[in-house]
């Protein structure tokens, strides 16, 4: 797998660690290793130091499934939004275009599938948990969509205290001369 | 009644529309991907940033392959639809959700406790 590189564990904001954990990816299996589900992002080193990390912003969704018809062994499964070539040109193509099964029908948008299957199935609440913690403190920069861009202040209650920030009346200004016909 | 503990998520929900979805907590709902799978479950959470988190799903992905999720997490990038249930009041589920946010704004009487917003002067 010329994707896994060899780099030390995560060491800061680290909100789960599991250990003896397999990684599979479109359906090969990278043996066992530890995964760590850190603030910044998610790591996987198997037990030589290779491994390999995923950015949360590349995450498009994580699951619990126990669903032993879709997937023999109960596991954590991660969709992301990135290419991961499992061979570059040096090596024999082993499976080829197995990377390319999942997404025949789209070549816009390139997904890659990971199952963190950890041997110890009781752990998959925690490490679920703790991947909706860490997805949540990365939120999309590119949503321009949304009228997030508040004027800074009413965030810092306590370092205004007293001062007025006016900033309600402005927005209940905003409808008064809409018509009120309902 | 769900509302977030965080000042700027409750000024982010109070101003748009995740703050309906956030008022389906509890409902079966069905999710429309951005890649064209589609996840029907019980939400559990919204947070403001559009990141649902669902509950027994049926997950069928964009091949049209169905599996069976216990519980699942979606960015709030990757939402694309979400089928409000035909039940669902979808104006007095707004106003429940106001009324949360603002019990906690609010909370300790109209001069106590910590100020988001000056009163209204406009109800």
């Amino acid at each position: 797998m010329s994707f896994l590189k060899r780099f030390p564990p995560p060491a800061e904001g680290v909100r789960h660690q599991q250990p003896d954990t397999e990684a599979v990816l479109a359906g090969r299996g990278l043996g066992a290793g530890t995964l760590y589900i850190a603030e910044s992002r998610l790591s996987w080193l198997d037990n030589s130091g290779l491994g390999f990390s995923l950015d949360y912003p590349t995450i498009s969704l994580h699951a619990v499934s126990r669903d032993l018809n879709a997937y023999p062994w109960e596991h954590l499964y991660v969709m992301v939004n990135a290419k991961f070539e499992e061979d570059d040109a040096k090596e024999a193509p082993m499976a080829e275009g197995e990377e390319e099964e999942d997404d025949s029908d789209d070549d816009i948008e390139p997904i890659a599938e990971f199952r963190f299957v950890p041997s110890d199935k009781s752990a998959l609440e925690a490490m679920f948990s703790a991947m909706c913690e860490c997805q949540a403190l990365h939120p999309d920069p590119e949503d321009e969509d949304s009228d997030n861009d508040y004027e800074g202040e009413e965030y810092d209650v306590e370092a205004h205290d007293g001062m007025e920030v006016d900033i309600a009346p402005a927005v209940a200004g905003q409808f008064e001369d809409a018509e009120v016909d309902h | 009644m769900e509302v977030s503990h965080s000042i700027k998520e409750r000024t982010i929900a109070e101003n748009s529309l995740v703050i309906l979805l956030q008022g389906l907590h509890g409902q079966v709902t069905t999710v429309d991907l951005r890649d064209e799978s589609t996840a029907t479950g019980r939400i559990t959470n919204v947070d403001a940033f559009m990141n649902v988190r669902l509950a027994e799903v049926t997950f069928t992905d964009r091949q049209g392959t169905v599996s069976h999720l216990d519980e699942l997490f979606v960015t709030g990038r990757n939402v694309r639809y979400v089928h409000i249930p035909d039940e669902v009041d979808i104006r007095a589920t707004i106003e429940r959700q106001l009324q949360a946010i603002h019990r906690v704004r609010f909370f300790g009487g109209r001069d106590k406790g910590r100020k988001e917003f000056p009163r209204a002067k406009h109800k």
